[in-house]
Order: structure tokens, then C-alpha cells, then sequence
């Protein structure tokens, strides 16, 4: 109903459109400079028309110049891509039945390149104060990996990406420039063609809890199943300035997704095939017996097929794949089984009006181990923590001391307790964006976009009275089932408007934005029931609950570029936004952002200079302002009721806050871009400067008020350091590549203020034990736990409860890359790494509370005490988190087009090792930490603890790609 | 040019006006100023601060079970610190705890000022009940720290004032209430709130017309466990596969006092917080202080004899409870004899072997004091250590033996931090200097070959060595 006037007006609008007449064409082949190859995939625009297409396999395009009044003497022909320099061709009328013949050059700096993501609409780098990380399709083809996060592991220069679980489908923490927040999550949102979609990394407030609660443990990520079929390129903008134009909601970032919606002339199919093994990643494991008792070999399988074509007026893509990965737990603990299927298409409905849409549909089915916190039983939890002291019939926890008969038990006891878990989750996903490009002048653009992107997650837990009485419980069988469905709708209108007079340019846009996120989850849970009966209806009880959330955000932009002599440039812009999660008294909250952008070597006397050692040089300087806005209905003052003892009840609910509003992050960014050595070097620093204002923290009142915590914004939190990117095309011929490229980012994170109000935790456990702590003076999330002071004979004499035992915040992190290709062959390898951060090993410190090691811990203390005290000296067990993770290894030969005959138009085959290497400080995976938030769905977190959570696997893959 | 500005106007206004219907949220929650006055509002509250009573004795009961001799929490699970014990201001629990009892009197204080007011169905009973309940925070703020706000944000006041307050709202309660029942049960919370005051007379006044009235009086607070609100002390004494708490193995027989059979969510067991052995043990204590011995003996043998052993018991299968943690050493065969301490001698029958069949489960009270035991004492101190020991034995999983033990709770880091009325004093914890640390009152040794426990410290013993001392066995002051 509510769609009920776009739906009628968007019809109308096209029902009057007229239609197009008989049109001119104009072809050609583009190729690289240097190798002399095709350059599939570049994008062909006749300027300051909708008029466009792309190159095929071959390098070839067709485009249909449109019929026009009165042909002008000559048109203007746009070839741009991304990674290649910008090409623009006059091709005269006379000329228009020749072959064109165009020579693209790669181009690291990417001065030229026309970006979207935080800008309205397109602009050029040149023009802008801020930086935007352009991946291309042609970056990730080869990278055999099923999730964004993880594509994008050392990809984008200043953004962290660590799979904190490890386990199928779990979440993630994104870390870019520091931590603006100690109240939302770090991830960025993520845009699909336009279109705001669910990007919630961390468990939902109504989920399974086979970790023992919401912050302890594995839980499904919604960036696991975002499709990665079909993409053209990923664009990645820094909260701040970059992101001022998103207003309230994207202080941590904006990644956008841009898919394909075309391809070159006649039908172009592919098809693909990795198969592969995965093992375990059991560098972390203490005892040598673990990798037996819980893990095996599985096995990964994915096919994909897509196929793509068209003209200039119409275009067609569609990609789809099938993935299995039975993961690498006994008993298919882990297995992960995913569908992808996503289509594009653009239409021309007439001359200035280009119809653009793309759908995916995608459903995901994956099984979770217990881990971490649950209790009860958990695998790493029973055989690395020492609790098999404890559990089912106890057993001697020193596993690896264990004679052949008693080690023979316990894997017994494990394989039944393993076999006997049926916990998982199965999403359902679809999304679209319908795109409207208007363009009634020659320098006047209009875009309307809607899009919807709707997320299913059903997830499972059952505990069987078989799993029950295995571990010795004696409750009965249970069966647990969540549901969350999230609807995300977008909708927005933007204009853009160039024009030059004299020596000055000017791009001028303008928009309107509105999102409704509704998330609506249900618990339904049935108590007393038959093994094997999987719907809650056969259970004796059965209990429901439900939570739901809906926010609408709206808001107006203007943005102004002007443009002096193509080399100074000015930008300006302003967002307004209401949102519904603000409080009574909050009206309109602006984000107002400056910038300048100067290209020294666009000046005279620069180009006088020798330019093959210094080609480009661009400084930059931007202020700008991004938010994060509260939690839905947060603001309001409610009351909780429940039932109980056969009735209602009613109790206090959540305080209220009619000053809520969003926490505001100021940045302050300048920074130099050099291309050198004829654009062989490109390189990159900025130094920036983030204040987050009004940071909301969720404080807790006295316990004397009754009240429950309250949401307030008194929190000033800072972030400042540097950031260094390089690429380096080393060799560039015929037969060779090689590229390099690596970056390295510095923060400094602290909590200036936290407005009085007492520290709190992001996870953790409890104050006495380890907790990762917001407190004023320090950075955000830092391990807090009990310090031990030791006599000089190595006995404990006392210990300083809560005190700071490290960050959890590295302070440098980057990666580095790699690029080799000889001929045919291409090698490729990827890392990552940092330094600076701190790590608390739970599972070591449990080791020593349960007696099945006392290691790090001094002998003496041990021999006087026992394990007694071994809470009072949690430092022996904060490990440095410094590692260098290699992501990726891979191999890749493309088979010479005159080998494949005429069926086949390429084929290339290829090995990859995922995760093959990790050099790390610490005795525990850094990565495989606690990764939730206390504070509840989509909350702060920066990991920090290991307590009994899986590595992400290692998988060994060869691939097949052809196309025909 | 018309057209296209048409197609502009167009595309602009489906969008503002799809815009503005999108924009509308509505909060599926109710606020507080709409919930005044609505029909039942003050039943429903009522029913809401029976819930948050029971949530309440969640934290107090099992942390107060392991702050004493009467349990060692032998898992990760719950506090670990309680048992030494170490009790920190910053300490999770210690805040949960003083927040549950903040939120109960919190709940009291509006349901009284605001909510019955405005509700014309509010009936005498409704108000008398919250005054009780209310009342009860109160008691429970007195008996567990040693001063705590009365308001939000307010001044820390005296367990002196806390116990005025209780019996303030409890003599409310009694003004209003008509059932006969519910007065003996305001009656007796009364006894125990002049008991703790170290009110003599009236504790004596209040306590005697329970013991003469309704000596089987018993007061539960009830569970719902499958609306969330399980009896957390028996997760940890049955439910947990991990057998998380362990009674110090002279009172093992009395363990568990909470158990489930089939569906645990469905049976949830109720925590007494008002009995009628509750009069008795005032009145035995009182005549003791009076020098009464042999009144004091009389009421003890007359609360085996007319309520102990009344009370009903169970058979359970307690067959998970194998003792296995961070003590793996538990004795679990009945044929192990128990010394209380080094000295004491060895009683046999303390011990339940939990493999040989179903066990006895005392569901109100049970004691291993015997009527020849009592007529046995010939001293005050012998008679003291009796009641100290049925004390102990009767109020077993119900929250009350660190208060007799004269530990008390510190004011929570996080009020400290929010309220500026927390001075440096408050915030300590009170565990008097005759209590053993470094886990001292859950210690024992094993002799396996001897079948026999010796019991490091007897606390009874100890209590009755220092029982002038502050804050422990009021009546003999």
C-alpha cells in the first residue's frame, strides 16, 4: 500500500516515454598498452548522452549512437575502467564506419576514475577531498572465497577485516581508522546498487544460543550471505567526511556494491567448478589430541554458471552458484551449503531515459558447533579449556598424557557428543534495486532509485534428551527456533547538474533519501519433546517471544564541487536527517562537510618538470561530519511487561530519552596521493583526526534507581593516526607482471570523556574474571581483569582487581599483496597483519582453573596455592595479537585461446590455498575471540578474548573457469 | 521542456509522498504515562513485583548460600569469589545483587505513590501486599548490607533505618490486610525484622503468635520457568549438568532442597522466605539470651517435633550429583562419617549415597538435631551451638546463613559512581575477623581409606565463640 504512489508514478512515467528511432553505430576494439590483450568489461559512454556499452571478451564493442535531430559534426566517446586510465576519443562523423581502435594504459592512482559511493551521483576522484578504495571484478575473479568479508581481506589498504569466529557463516569485526563507537558495531553499512541492506554483524537480540549468551560466541554474520555472483566492482568510503551525504548512519563507513547489468553484443556464458579440501587451522591447539577428538578433512565444492550480453540499448547478466563446504568438524558440525543467484539488466526507454535492475535471491544452510560460554558441553571448551575434568563422566582434562584405553573414552564421549548436536541456521535473502536514470539536458542527471532487501534467518537449536543425559543433564529434550526477518527499503532521488564557465567547473547535486529498516524476530521454543520431532508443535511446552525494531531515516543533501582550472577544487555539502529514533525534543541534525582538492601536477610549471620520476601529485584536506543514530524506540519511557505465574506483569522498562540523538563523528583528514615513476608507483598517505561527540554509551544507573541502563549521548572518543598505501608495478612487459602492494595504518583510539557515567563492558565475562572494558582515559574496549603481585619467591602476595591489562585495539595494521604473471600463468598471494593489540587466552587461564596445565603460571604460586588464585593474575595470560596472516595463495593459468578451438572462447584453471599461513605473537588465535557485544544486537565490539572459539579452516582449491 | 519538467514533478512527488507514508513509525511498547490508570494496572504491577521478588532471590539466595559455609560453588559458573571470600564493590554480583533489591523497593515505592492512586480497582489486599513486598526489599537491604539507599539516589542509611522502614511498610500491610493468612505472614516478617533489629520484646511478641497460631506457617515465592524466571539456586544445587554448587558434607543430606522432575521449565520449586520454624528459632534464641535454657531446649524440641517433621519431604533420583569441578573429592558414600571440625566427633548418616537409589529430600526443613541431642546440652553455649546448627540446617538454600555468619554486602561500585551520597565506607564489605578466609568455611579433608571427612572449621562453633560479637545472634545482646 505504501508503495502504492511510486509504483503508479514510475508507470506513468514510462507510458510516455517515446520511443526511440532508427540509430547510427560505431565499433571498435580496445586493448591494454602494454600487453597488447583485450580489455573485456570497459565501459563505452557516448558523452553527454545515456548511450553506453561495455567491451567483450574480445575487446570489441558495438554502440548505437542514438537518432538525434541534427547529428553534430563529431561525438565524444568515453572509455574509462576500472584500474585504466580514462580515455575520451572524438570521433568525427565522417569517421563513424571505422573500426575505432583504442589503447588503454593501467593507471595505479586512479586520478580519473568516476566514483559514486558517498558522492549522489558520479564524480571524479580528481575533484574530491576524500578517498575512495575502487575493487574491480577483475581483482576478486580469482580469490575462491564465499563471503564479502573475507573477499576482502587485504583488499582495501585502511580496512581490517577478521572472521572472528571461524565457524560457518559467524560475524566479523571490520576495523577502519580505529573505533568511532563504543555503542554500535564497527562494520560499514553496505549498499547493493543504491540499496541500504542488512548488514548486521553480530547475533540478533532474539537468537540461538548455542555460546552461552549473546556477546560469548559463534553467530550467523548477515554479511555471510550478501551474494557475491555478478558484481562489477566494490567501492569502500571512510566514515567522515566521504560519508557526510549518509548523514546519521554511517560514521563507520559506506561499502557499496555495484553489480554487472550487461555485456557485450551476443551471449557470453561462463562456468566454473572449485573442488578443494579443507583442514583444520590447528596451530592454536594445546593439546596435540584435540585435532583428533574434534576435527577432519572436508571437503569444499562450488559450481557457477552466468552468462551475459547486449546492445547499447539493452543488456542482460546473470550469475549463479552452488557451494558445499563440509567444513572441517567431526560429524559435519560445520558444513555450510549456499545457492547465489543473482541478474542484472539495463533497458533504454528512450534517449535520456536508462531503466536499471538487479535482483538476487540466495539462501544459505549452515550447521554451528557449540562453543565458547554455553556450558553444558562444548568441544574446545571440553578438550582445550581442561573441562573434561567436569563434564559427562570426568575425565582426566591432561589429554595428551592420557594412557590408549582412557584416551579411547573420551573420544567416545566426544564423537556422541558431537554427533548428537543438531544446531544451525537457514537464511533466505532477496534483493533488488530499480534504478531510473533521467537525463532531459545534456549536463543535468537525474537518478531515482528503489530497492528492498529482505533477509529470512531461521535458525535451530536442538538439544536432544539424548545429547541430555550424554552429558549427565537431566533436563529434558528441547528445541529452539528463531526467526529474525529484516525488510530494509530505500528510496532516493538525486540530481546533479555540471557546468563550466570560463576557467570554472561546477557539479552541483542535490537529493533526497529515506531507508526503513523493520527487523522483526520471534523465539519459539518448545520444551519436553521426542528426539527426532523438529517443529514445536510436538513439544509438551512450547513458549514464544518476540522483538522487533523499525526505524525510517530521511534526509536532504546538497552538494557542491567547484572546479578551478581542472586542478583547484572546492567541495561543499550538507546532509539534514530526521529519524524516528530520536528523541522528542531533537529536530533536524545536519552533517555539514568541507574539502579542497588541489593536483599540484596539474599546474604549468609542473608539467615543464621531468615527468616520468613525479607524474601526479594531489594533496587534499577535508572536515566533515558523519552520524550513528540511536537505538529504535530507545527514546521512549516504557513499560516491561511479562508474563509470570499464570498472568501479567508489569515492571519498569527502558528509561527513555527525549534528548537521544546521534552520536556525531568530526573528522579531519589531509593527505597527498603521488603517482611516480612514469605511474609505475602510486602512493598514498593521509593523516586523520576523528572526534566522535555525543558518543551514546549505555549507561548503567545506580542500582538504587530500579532503573534499567540508559541510553545517553556523554561520550567524547577520539581516533587519530596515518595511513600509507603503495602500489608498485615493478615489471611491466609483454610476458611479465608484477605488482606489489601493501599498506600500513596507524590509530590511536582513547575515551576522552565518558560524561561521568561509570566504565562499562563490550564482552566479556564478569569484573572479576576478564571483561573488555570502555573507560575514560583509555581506548575503547581494553582487557580489564585481575593484576598479580608476586613475592620475590613467585608465590602470589596480592592482586589489583580491574586494572588495564592491554587494548584490544591494534594499533597498526594493513596488508600486503602480490601479483606475478609470467605469459599465461599468474601467481597471487595476499596478507594481512597487525601490531600494537592485546589478547586475554581464557582458554589458557581455564586450563589452569580445571588442572590441565599450569603453564605460565610460576611454579611456586602453584605449589603453595594450587590453582586457587587463578583469577588474581590475569596478566600471565594477555598475549600480544600481533600476527601476519597470509589470506591467499593462488596459482592461475589461462589456457591460449587458440587451445580451446571454437566452442570455447576461454578457460582458465587455477589453485588456491586459503588461510594457508599465520605468523602470531600469541599462543591463541587472534582472530578466533569472543566476537559479540554485551550491549546486544549490532553493539560495539573489539574482540580481545579466546574462549573456546574455532579457527577459521585452511582450504586448498583448484578451479576451473571457462567461458563459451 | 514541459514533458520533461513533468517527468521530474513526477518522479520527485511519488517519491516524497511514498517518502512521507514510509516515515511513519509506531512504537509497539507502552509508555509509563499511558499505563496509569489502566484497568488492572495495579494488579498487574502487583503481579510484576512478585516477579522481580522472585528475581531478587535469585542473586541474594545463591549468592548468600556460597558467601557461607553452606555451599562451595565447585564450577565456572556463578561467582567464584564469594566462597574465599572476597567481596568487591566492583564485583558483578555485588551490583546485581543491590540492584535486584533496588529494583523491588523502586517497584514498591511507585506502586504505592503512583500507580495504585490511579487505579480505581486497587483493593485494600493489593495495597497491602505491595507495602509487604515492599517491606520485604527493605528487610532484605537490612539483613544483607550493612546500609543501603532507601531512595533512588539517595542517602546510605543504616540497616537500623532500612529494618524501620521494613516495619513500617509491614505494619501497613498488617492495617490493611483482612486475611487471616496473610497477616500471620506480616506477622512473622515482623518478628523477623524486630529480631534483626535486636528488638527483644517485640520480636518475641511478634515471633510468639506465630509459634502459637500458625506454627506451620509457610510462605513461598513462586518460580516461572517457562516466562524466564527459573529458580537459579536450583539450576546450581540440581539442574546443572555440572553439578555447579556443593554443600559443605555435613549437610549434604539437605541437599537439594529444589529439584525438577521431567520438564524443568514447568517445575520450578518455590523458595520459602517466611516458615513458621522461623518463630521458633527467635523464641529459642530469645529465651537463650534471657538465660532461659531450659525454655530455650522446650522450643527446640517443639519445632522438631510440631514442625520439622511435619514438613513434607520427597524422593528424588539425585544420581547426577557427582561432585565433580574444581573439588573432585566430595565423599558420595553413605558409609562416610562427618566430623564438623578436627575435634568434633564423627556422625555418620550426614552423607547420602546418591547412586543407590532415590534420595530424601527435605523440601521446607530438615535437621540432623535430635531431641536427645537438645536435652543432652547442658550449657548455654552447647544449647546456642544446637540453635546455630538448625539455624543452619533449616534456612539450607534459602539465603539466610550469611547473615547469621555477621558478613554483610558492600554498596556497589556502580551506585558510587552514580551516586555522590556513597562515601569510602560503605563500599567495604563486612566479614568479621573470626571468619576463615582463603575458602576456609568450604574446606575438609578426605580420608578415603577411613571413610571420614573432617571438616576444617566449625562455623557454629565459632559463631557461638563469638557470639557478643556485632551483627550475629541479636537476641543475645
Amino acid at each position: 500500500m505504501k508503495c502504492r504512489f511510486l509504483v503508479t508514478g514510475l508507470l506513468c512515467f514510462f507510458l510516455s516515454l517515446q520511443q526511440a528511432t532508427a540509430q547510427q553505430k560505431i565499433q571498435g576494439n580496445v586493448v591494454d598498452n602494454v600487453r597488447k590483450t583485450a580489455l573485456q568489461g570497459v565501459s563505452v559512454q557516448l558523452v553527454g548522452t545515456q548511450a553506453g556499452t561495455i567491451t567483450d571478451l574480445n575487446g570489441h564493442f558495438t554502440l548505437q549512437l542514438p537518432a538525434m535531430k541534427k547529428m553534430p559534426e563529431s561525438v565524444v566517446l568515453f572509455f574509462s575502467m576500472v584500474g585504466y586510465a580514462n580515455v575520451e576519443k572524438t570521433v568525427p562523423l565522417a569517421a563513424l564506419n571505422e573500426a575505432l581502435q583504442v589503447v588503454m594504459r593501467e593507471d595505479l592512482l586512479k586520478l580519473d576514475e568516476v566514483v559514486v559511493t558517498g558522492q549522489g551521483l558520479n564524480v571524479s576522484k580528481r575533484r574530491l577531498s576524500t578517498n575512495v578504495t575502487t575493487i574491480s571484478a577483475n581483482q576478486l575473479k580469482n580469490l575462491p572465497v564465499s563471503r564479502i568479508d573475507q573477499l576482502l581481506q587485504s583488499q582495501i589498504p585502511n580496512a581490517q577485516f577478521k572472521l572472528s569466529g571461524g565457524q560457518a557463516g559467524a560475524t566479523s569485526i571490520v576495523q577502519t581508522r580505529g573505533f568511532n563507537s563504543a555503542f554500535s558495531n564497527s562494520t560499514p553499512i553496505v549498499y547493493v546498487d543504491g540499496v541500504r541492506i542488512d548488514n548486521l554483524n553480530t547475533a540478533p537480540g532474539l537468537g540461538m544460543n548455542i555460546s552461552g549468551g549473546i556477546s560469548q560466541g559463534a553467530s550467523t554474520s548477515a554479511l555471510s550471505d550478501i551474494p557475491l555472483e555478478n558484481i562489477e566492482k566494490i567501492e569502500f568510503i571512510n566514515g567522515g567526511a566521504a560519508t557526510t551525504l549518509y548523514g546519521s548512519d554511517a560514521a563507520n563507513g559506506v561499502l557499496q556494491i555495484f553489480t554487472k547489468k550487461g555485456g557485450a553484443s551476443k551471449a557470453n556464458f561462463t562456468a566454473g567448478a572449485d573442488v578443494g579440501v579443507e583442514t583444520a587451522t590447528n596451530d592454536y591447539l594445546f593439546f596435540k589430541r584435540t585435532r583428533d577428538l574434534l576435527f577432519k578433512t572436508g571437503m569444499y565444492n562450488k559450481y557457477s554458471v552466468g552468462v551475459d550480453g547486449g546492445t547499447s540499448d539493452f543488456g542482460f547478466s546473470m550469475g549463479a552458484s552452488y557451494s558445499k563446504s563440509s567444513g572441517v568438524l567431526i560429524h559435519n558440525q560445520n558444513q555450510i551449503e549456499k545457492f547465489d543467484f543473482r541478474t542484472g539488466f539495463h533497458a533504454k526507454l528512450s534517449d535520456a531515459v536508462k531503466y536499471e535492475a538487479s535482483f538476487s535471491y540466495n539462501t544459505q544452510n549452515l550447521k554451528r558447533a557449540r562453543n565458547a560460554n554455553v556450558g553444558g558441553y562444548a568441544g574446545l571448551w571440553f578438550a582445550e579449556d581442561g573441562a573434561s575434568k567436569i563434564i559427562g563422566p570426568g575425565f582426566n582434562p591432561k589429554l595428551d598424557s592420557l594412557n590408549d584405553a582412557d584416551y579411547a573414552r573420551v573420544k567416545s564421549f566426544v564423537d556422541s557428543a558431537e554427533m548428537l548436536q543438531n544446531n544451525g541456521s537457514v537464511v533466505n535473502r532477496f534483493q533488488t534495486s530499480q534504478t531510473i536514470r533521467y537525463q532531459p539536458i545534456k549536463n543535468l542527471l537525474i537518478k531515482g532509485t528503489f530497492g528492498v532487501d529482505y533477509r529470512a534467518q531461521t535458525e535451530q537449536s536442538v538439544v536432544s534428551l539424548a545429547f541430555n543425559r550424554h552429558i549427565r543433564s537431566n533436563n529434558v529434550g528441547s528445541l529452539s527456533k528463531y526467526d529474525r526477518n529484516y525488510l530494509g527499503i530505500t528510496l532516493e532521488l538525486t540530481g546533479q547538474y555540471d557546468y563550466k564557465f570560463r576557467d570554472f567547473s561546477f557539479l552541483t547535486t542535490a537529493g533526497m533519501q529515506l531507508f526503513r529498516n523493520k527487523d522483526e524476530q520471534i523465539a519459539y521454543i518448545g520444551q519436553d519433546i521426542r528426539d527426532g520431532a523438529l517443529t514445536i508443535g510436538q513439544a509438551a511446552t512450547k513458549t514464544s517471544n518476540e522483538r522487533f525494531s523499525d526505524v525510517a531515516n530521511y534526509g536532504i543533501f546538497l552538494q557542491e564541487n567547484v572546479g578551478y582550472k581542472n586542478r583547484y577544487f572546492l567541495d561543499l555539502g550538507i546532509r539534514g536527517d530526521g529519524n524516528s529514533a530520536f528523541g522528542k525534543s531533537i529536530g533536524t541534525q545536519y552533517y555539514p562537510k568541507i574539502g579542497v582538492s588541489y593536483i599540484v601536477s596539474s599546474e604549468p610549471y609542473f608539467k615543464q618538470w621531468k615527468q616520468d620520476v613525479i607524474n601526479s601529485v594531489k594533496l587534499r584536506a577535508n572536515y566533515g561530519v558523519a552520524g550513528i543514530f540511536p537505538t529504535p524506540f530507545a527514546n521512549d519511557r516504557t513499560i516491561q511487561f511479562n508474563g509470570f505465574d499464570g498472568g501479567q506483569s508489569a515492571s519498569f522498562g527502558q528509561p527513555g530519552n527525549i534528548s537521544l540523538k546521534p552520536e556525531k563523528s568530526y573528522s579531519k583528514e589531509i593527505g597527498l596521493d603521488l603517482g611516480l615513476m612514469n605511474d609505475k608507483i602510486s602512493f598514498t598517505v593521509s593523516y586523520f583526526n576523528n572526534t566522535t561527540r555525543d558518543a551514546l554509551f549505555v549507561v548503567p544507573p545506580a542500582p538504587s534507581s530500579g532503573q534499567a541502563n540508559l541510553l545517553k549521548n556523554i561520550g567524547v572518543i577520539t581516533n587519530k593516526g596515518w595511513e600509507f598505501a603503495t602500489q608498485i608495478a615493478i615489471l611491466e612487459q609483454k610476458d611479465w607482471d608484477l605488482r606489489v602492494r601493501a599498506s600500513a595504518n596507524t590509530v590511536e583510539n582513547n575515551v576522552e570523556s565518558t560524561g561521568d557515567a561509570p566504565s562499562f563492558a563490550l564482552n566479556g565475562l564478569s569484573s572479576r574474571t576478564i571483561q573488555i572494558v570502555v573507560k575514560q582515559g583509555y581506548p575503547v574496549g581494553y582487557i580489564s581483569g585481575n593484576l598479580g603481585v608476586f613475592n620475590p619467591d613467585g608465590t602470589l602476595n596480592s592482586y589489583i582487581p580491574q586494572t588495564f591489562l592491554g587494548s584490544t585495539i591494534p594499533t597498526l595494521t594493513g596488508s600486503f599483496g602480490l601479483n606475478l604473471r609470467y605469459k599465461n600463468l599468474s601467481f597471487f598471494a595476499n596478507a594481512d597483519y597487525q601490531k600494537g593489540g592485546y589478547l586475554d587466552n581464557w582458554d589458557k587461564q581455564f586450563r589452569v582453573n580445571y588442572g590441565a596445565s599450569t603453564e605460565g603460571v610460576p611454579a611456586a604460586e602453584i605449589a603453595k596455592n594450587g590453582a586457587s588464585n587463578w583469577l588474581n593474575y590475569s596478566q600471565l595470560f594477555v598475549e600480544k595479537s600481533d600476527f601476519l596472516k597470509v589470506r591467499t595463495i593462488g596459482l592461475v593459468y589461462a589456457f591460449n585461446k587458440q587451445w580451446l578451438g571454437k566452442t570455447f572462447k576461454a578457460a582458465s584453471i587455477g589453485f588456491t590455498a586459503v588461510n594457508p599461513f599465520n605468523f602470531t605473537a600469541s599462543a591463541s588465535d587472534p582472530e578466533a575471540v569472543m566476537p559479540g557485544g554485551a550491549q546486544g544486537q549490532g553493539s560495539a565490539t573489539t574482540g580481545g578474548l579466546n574462549y573456546a572459539n574455532y579457527s577459521a579452516p585452511r582450504q586448498f582449491i583448484a578451479s576451473l573457469k571457462i567461458n563459451f | 521542456m514541459f514533458h520533461k519538467i513533468g517527468y521530474i514533478i513526477g518522479m520527485a512527488t511519488a517519491l516524497t509522498f511514498t517518502g512521507c507514508q514510509l516515515k511513519e513509525v509506531v512504537n509497539p511498547n507502552i509508555t509509563d504515562e499511558s499505563y496509569l490508570g489502566t484497568t488492572q494496572s495495579a494488579q498487574i504491577w502487583l503481579n510484576g513485583m512478585y516477579r522481580q521478588l522472585a528475581l531478587t532471590l535469585n542473586e541474594v539466595v545463591t549468592d548468600a548460600e556460597i558467601t557461607s559455609d553452606n555451599y562451595y560453588n565447585n564450577s565456572s559458573l556463578s561467582n567464584k569469589v564469594f566462597d574465599i571470600p572476597t567481596i568487591l564493590y566492583s564485583d558483578l554480583d555485588v551490583d546485581n545483587m543491590q540492584r535486584a533489591i533496588g529494583k523491588l523497593r523502586e517497584m514498591g515505592d511507585y506502586g504505592i505513590a503512583k500507580i495504585i492512586p490511579a487505579d480505581k480497582e486497587a483493593t485494600a489486599h493489593i495495597k497491602a501486599e505491595m507495602a509487604f513486598v515492599t517491606g520485604y526489599a527493605c528487610l532484605l537491604s537490612g539483613e544483607l548490607y550493612k546500609g543501603l539507599p532507601l531512595t533512588a539516589n539517595g542517602p546510605v542509611v543504616p540497616s537500623a533505618d532500612l529494618f524501620a522502614k521494613a516495619i513500617q511498610h509491614f505494619k501497613s500491610a498488617l492495617a490493611l490486610q483482612t486475611d487471616a493468612t496473610r497477616k500471620n505472614y506480616y506477622t512473622l516478617a515482623l518478628a523477623r525484622t524486630y529480631y534483626n533489629l535486636g528488638d527483644k520484646v517485640n520480636a518475641v511478641l511478634y515471633a510468639d503468635a506465630i509459634m502459637k497460631t500458625a506454627p506451620l506457617l509457610l510462605l513461598n515465592v513462586k518460580f516461572d520457568g517457562v516466562n524466564g524466571v527459573s529458580n537459579t539456586m536450583q539450576t546450581y544445587t540440581f539442574s546443572s549438568s555440572t553439578n555447579t554448587y556443593a554443600p559443605l558434607p555435613r549437610l549434604d543430606f539437605l541437599d537439594p532442597k529444589y529439584y525438577h522432575v521431567g520438564n524443568m521449565a514447568t517445575d520450578q520449586k518455590p523458595i520459602a522466605i517466611l516458615k513458621g520454624e522461623e518463630a521458633y528459632l527467635i523464641m529459642a534464641e530469645a529465651a537463650i539470651g534471657s538465660g532461659n535454657l531450659a525454655g530455650a531446649k522446650t522450643i527446640l524440641k517443639n519445632l522438631i517435633q510440631e514442625v520439622v517433621s511435619k514438613r513434607p519431604l520427597a524422593s528424588v533420583n539425585g544420581s547426577l550429583a557427582k561432585r565433580k569441578g574444581n573439588r573432585s573429592d566430595y565423599p558420595l558414600l553413605a558409609t562416610v562419617a562427618v566430623k564438623a571440625d578436627p575435634q568434633a566427633p564423627a556422625r555418620n548418616g550426614l552423607i547420602l549415597d546418591r547412586q543407590a537409589g532415590n534420595i530424601t529430600v527435605y523440601t521446607v526443613s530438615g535437621t540432623s538435631v535430635q531431641a536427645a541431642n537438645i536435652d543432652a546440652a547442658a550449657t548455654e553455649d552447647e544449647v546456642l551451638y544446637l540453635l546455630c546448627l538448625m539455624r543452619q540446617e533449616i534456612f539450607m538454600s534459602e539465603g539466610r546463613r550469611m547473615t547469621d555468619l555477621g558478613i554483610r554486602f558492600p554498596v556497589s561500585q556502580v551506585e558510587m559512581q552514580n551516586n555522590p551520597h556513597v562515601g569510602a565506607a560503605d563500599i567495604v564489605a563486612v566479614i568479621p575477623a573470626y571468619i576463615p578466609l582463603q575458602l576456609g568455611m568450604d574446606d575438609f579433608i578426605y580420608d578415603k581409606a577411613n571413610g571420614l571427612v573432617t571438616i576444617k572449621n566449625d562455623l557454629n562453633k565459632i559463631l557461638v565463640q563469638n557470639k557478643k560479637a556485632v551483627g550475629v545472634l541479636p537476641m543475645l545482646k
